[in-house]
């Protein structure tokens, strides 16, 4: 404890250092820009090389180097290596920016964000008090391969609803949020757009199609273009990039979904400020802006002139009003429940996926066999099952409760993770098993007695 | 009585047995290795025992593990890790044994194929071919695609556990195929036909000669394929497998942290199960390793076959072909694919995949030859200097050095790599970085890996160096070094090109340890590099255009590798075969 | 003494482990003399040569090489020759090579080095075959490269550890006399091990026999043949009849038997040793000792007789074979007529 104290002092004091020379003498920090800079981010090369490519060329003295890492890797890295951090922090995913604020392992870089709106959707652009910046807005939806659902005979969905139908049994495919902050957020803008135990509800209920949820998010959009499963539930880009390239793959933005700023930020400590600057400057410069157009990278920018120059077909959130505005997303109550919300998601839904997908199976043959029947004690029966698998064993108020949910702030190296987090997790473990095996037993009965 | 018979009791006086017979070179040669090995192999291993054994007080404790094994979670991990290698042993051994027989039993025309088809999958890094694999054998790959429009059946091979087994036994197969003939050839004739001369014929003599006869290459082969199983980190991961023992330890550590303790616990245990599983199957060939007692012959007596045995085998031998070529051809298409999408192939053929690679990214395949290379070569010069120390001085405790190199054998990289991090992260070098995971890391962890194959060569290289050859030149009047540069080192020189080369190619797909390690593009090697492209959703053909670079670069060496131990085996023979 | 010793070994023990391989060794072998070591395998005559040329410390004693203390010094340093059993030619240097390298590493310069590594050669009739490797050599010709290189470096001590025991039986006798010339004509103190006495016996001025780790006797070949001091010198030494008894009244009893002595025996158990030669079968006249013929060997140039004597007296007496000279049938009756004179009386 007392050696984090230091460092974090130590930390502070420096970026007052830094943010008093900048403020002494903005024009010499463009031209002394350090010779290395070091960006840890979640985007794929697809995305981070062309605008490293353009930087490197505009300031052919600097060296950007990029470590790949996935959003809560990456959040741990810099964590773990709070004496010689990274220099940038970029990734789509908000609460992730929130998480590592709370933890002061931001800086406060002064940037010029002039010509960008305050808000897109309902959201703010940027962190108000200068912490993170968005550079582009993301959106979460559907990509779904058209030669498999041709092939397979299967509707285009257009709302989350959509996929609970029994159609997409196995079709459909997820990465788990633990691994990866873009499906977090989806998951967490579905549970604030429909409420955390209806929104809980039809989680589950999709679930039940998952053909696999995966640990990488990229997992997903390979899935889908290679036609292991026909859709995906993604951030926009990956649908966009993946069309762009060839893919026979569409995206669609169901109507609960939020525009999301992807982030950029620059990392307390940081020993090449004055390139780090620079680097956030320039990806919100207009040319900077330009790039997102790149076929692979495929994202909406946040500058309304950039709108000009994308290809037909191309979502301009600035002109549809209606696009994200449903959601209103709260970036408290997510921060709340980062760590909560993705531990109980891989102990519902990701380790438990065949008893899951076992139990839907078994009651949806009860739903078809009861729609030829008409058995009351089989309706009672199924209403059990379905009761049983959408069953979320924690309320909104434990999991915004700070005594349940701060049992899952990550563990630090001076500080191991707490007893509770395990018991909690072994808890739901056992509930979800359970409540699993008894809905398909009801189930199955529901269908024997229709 | 007379004076010839010397009193058995009178020894050897004890100051003299004591003495230590070590001159001042040898001493520093064994601490230098000791200290290297302590400091990259005993003390991250050991950090991590520690770990997974002390609470945040660093108090000694089991309630990690007692968490550990009350996880649900992780009991079943366990469970589904135990299960993924025995039965990835069991397939690799229905591959494996059938073609181990036709080739050392029976004259078969296709012997040539089957040897090749030992060395094929050897060459593609698993991860690599679970990618392959995915597109071939997948619910939608090729082959079902075309079982659907055919026979509208599916077969679920990639699904879950059993993809991992399938991937699995597909890679390893050829360590029960290479170690089970190899102890099938090496009964002697004799033996067989001591067995007829007395009785036994057909199943009979199979079951009461041949079979204990080959048991000890057989466990050899099968308790290796367990271990590799067991530790693997990157199929299961790439196969979207979790739970799993590494897959869990790995999720662990990079999303909890380094303070989270199951990673440790899980570490561990991945160590101790693969002690057991070597353990045991060298408990089990105690006293049975007969190929030192079987001289001469010329191995066990190969007939002819049957036209009907010809057939069956041929029936056997194409389609394991087959299965063994699938990854290979998948990826080669991958990355000549402009688009495949839910169709038994690619839509069309392109190179900018390979141009893409070679123009952004050269840097992984430098890299990959830059680490590997020094790798390998730390790998010789330890190898030669623990050889050496073990077999030609009376340094005392220099078992301990060849006992410790070995024991890497038992650490898989995940775990190696979680140490090393923990025991070095907040070591700085000059320029900021942190060492554990700077390239200078990532070499000495892939060196340390690879020691034990390294060390093993330079033993065998080194016993085949007779002692008086050096004996003569130091008669001569060359001093130790000059005897060992002269002398020594030339005569073990093919030996060592095989140990460098096998440890380069084997370093240049490891992916366990680099995963955990490499950071940053700049210095992260080939295998970083096709974890990294196989991440787009643009599609996989920049990752598999790596992916091709790096089975050829291992295809490569692995060919130069056998060339140099062919050619060494010639030389021996013939000299063998004029002086004494 | 003005001269010192070739080499000299004093109070030699070494052993490995709990072993004791030599035991309280000490032996001087004179400038410029071919001495032998001879004893059965296990005896440690060649961890002693191996000694003298540095390989092992000894655990006590010295050994001084041309009267300096070389206990200490390693065997780079020591300057003697070792030819080993398998020649050591270093498979991946050529003939000129192998007999160079000794020069090398003692910097001679490049010139000269040439005419010795020549030399040499030409000492050995190998100078043709320079450019050969040792694997395209027949083991004679390795062999004899193999002490062209001892030799090129003009050892002190010249250091032969069973070299003829790799050669064909035929190629021995010729190989033994050229190694023999060789060393009179470089005036080499030389030392040999072996196993096989004919060999000792054929090129060594002086030798000793060492038996589990100590000397037993030190002499000339005739003088150890004639007068060995214990059992087991005279039974390794070529064939004897080593008979147990007494010395009882100015005869020695045994099993029954009077058999003759030399002059000057004391009373009380003793073992008489006597070469078969020594033994003279008498086929009719008065018979000292009578016997019978238990079995005959035909050996081509004599023929080998086991004897019965007295009630359980073994005998072996060797007779040369003439033509004409029938070997005796077993069971013939012969009488035994002893030269007192070559018997050795030996303690029990």
């Amino acid at each position: 404890m007392q050696r984090l104290l230091m460092t974090r002092r130590g930390a502070l004091g420096m970026a007052a250092g830094a943010a008093a020379a900048v403020s002494s003498a903005p024009a010499r920090a463009q031209a002394a820009l350090e010779p290395r800079l070091v960006i840890i981010t979640s985007f794929s090369r697809d995305v981070t090389t062309p605008f490293v490519q353009a930087f490197e060329q505009r300031h052919p003295g600097t060296k950007v180097e990029v470590q790949n890492r996935s959003t809560t890797a990456a959040v741990a890295f810099v964590r773990e290596t709070r004496s010689s951090p990274p220099d940038l922090f970029w990734a789509s995913a908000p609460d992730a920016f929130e998480v590592m604020k709370q933890g002061n392992l931001l800086a406060r870089p002064q940037i010029d964000t002039a010509g960008i709106p305050a808000t897109i959707g309902a959201q703010p652009t940027h962190d108000a008090e200068g912490r993170y910046f968005g550079f582009a807005v993301s959106g979460y939806g559907m990509m779904y391969n058209t030669r498999y659902l041709r092939a397979n005979r299967l509707p285009v969905p257009k709302e989350w609803a959509d996929l609970k139908n029994p159609a997409y049994q196995g079709h459909v495919g997820i990465s788990s949020p633990s691994r990866s902050g873009t499906t977090h957020l989806t998951i967490e803008t579905i549970l604030q757009g429909e409420g955390w135990e209806p929104g809980w509800a039809q989680l589950l209920e999709i679930a039940g199609n998952f053909a696999q949820v995966s640990d990488r998010s990229f997992g997903v959009p390979d899935a889908v273009n290679s036609g292991q499963y026909g859709i995906g539930i993604v951030i926009d880009f990956f649908g966009f990039s993946a069309k762009a390239s060839g893919f026979p793959v569409e995206f669609v933005y169901p109507t609960v979904t939020t525009l999301v700023p992807a982030n950029i930020a620059m990392i307390e400590g940081s020993k090449s400020p004055n390139a780090a600057r620079a680097f956030i400057q320039f990806l919100l410069s207009p040319a900077g802006q330009e790039v997102l157009l790149d076929p692979k990278v495929m994202r909406l920018p946040v500058r309304p002139e950039t709108y000009a120059k994308a290809p037909a077909g191309f979502p301009n959130p600035f002109r549809d009003q209606s696009l994200g505005a449903r959601v209103k997303f709260d970036n408290g109550v997510s921060e709340a429940r980062y760590e909560l919300l993705n531990s109980l998601f891989d102990r519902l839904i990701t380790f438990r996926l065949r008893e899951l997908t076992e139990a839907w199976k078994a009651v949806h043959a009860a739903e078809a066999a009861l729609a030829r029947s008409n058995s009351a004690q089989g309706r009672e029966l199924l209403a059990q099952a379905r009761a049983r698998l959408t069953r979320v064993p924690v309320t909104e108020a434990q999991a915004a409760d700070p005594a349940i949910a701060g049992a899952f702030q990550p563990a630090r190296p001076d500080r191991p993770a707490g007893p509770r987090q395990a018991q909690l997790e072994e808890e739901w473990d056992r509930a979800a098993v359970a409540a699993y095996a008894e809905a398909r037993q009801l189930a199955e009965r529901a269908q024997r007695a229709s | 009585m007379s004076t010839t018979a010397l009193p058995a009791a009178t020894g050897r006086p004890w100051r003299a047995r004591l003495r230590f017979d070590a001159s001042p070179v040898q001493v520093a040669a064994a601490l230098l290795v000791l200290a290297f090995l302590l400091a990259f192999l005993v003390v991250p291993v050991g950090r991590v025992f520690l770990a997974a054994f002390t609470d945040g007080e660093g108090r000694l404790t089991l309630v990690h593990f007692g968490d550990f094994f009350r996880t649900s979670l992780f009991r079943e991990s366990f469970l589904n890790s135990l299960y993924v290698a025995g039965m990835s042993v069991a397939v690799a051994s229905v591959l494996a044994v059938p073609l181990a027989v036709i080739v050392s039993r029976f004259r078969f025309p296709g012997a040539a194929l089957v040897s090749t088809l030992g060395v094929l999958p050897l060459v593609m890094p698993p991860f690599v071919g679970a990618v392959a694999m995915q597109l071939v054998f997948g619910r939608n790959g090729s082959l079902n695609l075309l079982l659907m429009d055919w026979f509208g059946v599916r077969l679920e091979l990639m699904d879950g556990l059993n993809g991992v087994v399938f991937v699995q036994a597909l890679h390893y197969f050829p360590f029960i195929l290479m170690n089970l003939s190899a102890s099938l050839s090496n009964i002697d004739t004799a033996m067989e036909e001591a067995g007829q001369n007395l009785g036994a014929r057909g199943f009979t003599l199979m079951r009461t000669i041949v079979l204990p006869l080959a048991l000890p290459g057989y466990l050899a082969g099968a308790s290796l394929v367990f271990v590799k199983v067991f530790d693997d980190l990157a199929t299961p991961l790439l196969l979207n497998v979790t739970n799993m023992l590494a897959p869990q330890a790995y999720l662990r550590v990079t999303s909890v942290g380094l303070g989270d303790p199951m990673g440790y616990v899980i570490g561990v245990i991945l160590v101790v199960v693969s002690i057991l599983a070597m353990g045991g199957a060298a408990l089990l060939l105690r006293g049975r390793d007969y190929s030192m007692q079987q001289r001469g012959g010329g191995g066990l007596g190969r007939r002819e076959m049957s036209a009907g045995q010809r057939a069956l085998a041929w029936a056997f031998v194409v389609p394991t072909l087959l299965l063994v070529l699938a990854p290979h051809i998948g990826i080669a298409l991958l990355s000549l694919a402009t688009v495949w999408s839910f169709s038994p192939l690619p839509d069309g053929y392109t190179l900018a995949h390979f141009s893409t690679v070679l123009r952004e990214t050269p840097q992984f395949l430098t890299n990959t030859l830059l680490y590997c290379g020094l790798a390998g070569l730390i790998d010789v010069v330890l190898g030669v200097t623990i050889a050496w120390l073990v077999l030609r001085t009376r340094l005392p405790g220099r078992r301990v050095l060849d006992m410790l190199a070995m024991a890497a054998l038992a650490v898989p990289g995940l775990v190696l790599g979680i140490g090393i991090l923990r025991s070095y992260f907040g070591v700085q070098l000059p320029d900021g970085t942190a060492l554990a995971t700077s390239w200078i890391m990532l070499t000495i962890v892939y060196a340390v890996r690879r020691l034990p194959y390294a060390l093993r060569a330079a033993t065998a290289a080194l016993q085949q160096v007779h002692r008086s050859l050096e004996e003569a030149a130091e008669n001569m009047g060359a001093g130790k070094v000059t005897t060992l540069t002269h002398i020594v080192i030339p005569l073990m020189a093919g030996g060592l090109a095989a140990a460098f080369v096998t440890s380069f190619a084997t370093a240049a797909v490891e992916l366990s340890a680099t995963l955990v390690l490499a950071t940053r593009d700049v210095d992260a090697p080939l295998s970083y590099g096709i974890y990294v492209f196989m991440q787009s959703p643009a599609g996989r053909g920049a990752g598999a255009a790596l992916g091709v670079i790096a089975v050829l670069t291992v295809a490569v060496c692995t060919f130069a590798a056998n060339r140099l131990a062919e050619r060494e085996r010639r030389r021996r023979t013939r000299q063998q075969g004029t002086a004494p | 003494m003005s001269e010192p010793a070739g080499v000299a070994i004093e109070h030699v023990s070494f052993g490995y482990g709990a072993t004791r391989v030599l035991d309280g060794v000490s032996l001087e072998i004179r400038k410029g003399e071919f001495f032998a070591f001879l004893g059965p395998s296990g005896s440690g005559k060649t961890t002693l040569l191996r000694l003298v040329a540095g390989f092992g410390t000894p655990d006590s004693g010295r050994i001084l090489i041309g009267g300096r203390d070389a206990t200490r010094q390693p065997p780079w340093a020591r300057n003697v020759g070792l030819v080993f059993q398998n020649y050591a030619l270093w498979p991946h240097m050529t003939v000129a090579e192998n007999v160079a390298f000794g020069l090398q590493r003692r910097r001679v310069p490049r010139a000269e080095r040439d005419r010795r590594v020549r030399a040499a050669l030409d000492l050995v009739g190998l100078a043709h075959l320079m450019d050969r490797r040792p694997a395209q050599l027949s083991g004679g010709q390795q062999q004899r490269v193999a002490i062209a290189r001892t030799l090129a470096i003009e050892p002190e001590v010249l250091l032969l550890d069973e070299p003829l025991s790799n050669l064909d039986a035929g190629l021995r006798a010729g190989v033994r006399a050229e190694l023999v010339e060789l060393q009179r004509r470089l005036g080499l103190t030389t030392i040999l091990v072996t196993h096989d006495q004919e060999e000792a016996n054929a090129a060594a001025d002086r030798m000793a026999v060492l038996n589990d780790g100590k000397v037993l006797q030190v002499g000339r070949p005739a003088e150890l043949y004639d007068r060995p001091a214990s059992r087991f010198v005279a039974g390794f030494l070529g064939t004897a009849n080593l008979i147990e008894g007494r010395v009882d009244g100015g005869a020695f009893q045994a099993g029954g038997a009077r058999l003759p002595l030399p002059p000057g025996a004391a009373s009380g158990p003793a073992v008489l040793a006597l070469r078969p030669q020594a033994l003279r079968l008498l086929r009719e006249g008065d018979a000292t000792l009578p016997a019978r013929v238990l079995r005959a060997e035909f050996l081509g140039g004599h023929v080998r007789y086991i004897l019965e004597a007295g009630e359980a007296l073994t005998l072996v007496a060797e007779e040369p074979h003439l033509r004409g000279l029938d070997p005796l049938p077993p069971g013939a009756p012969v009488g035994v007529a002893i030269d007192a004179s070559q018997a050795t009386l030996l303690r029990a």
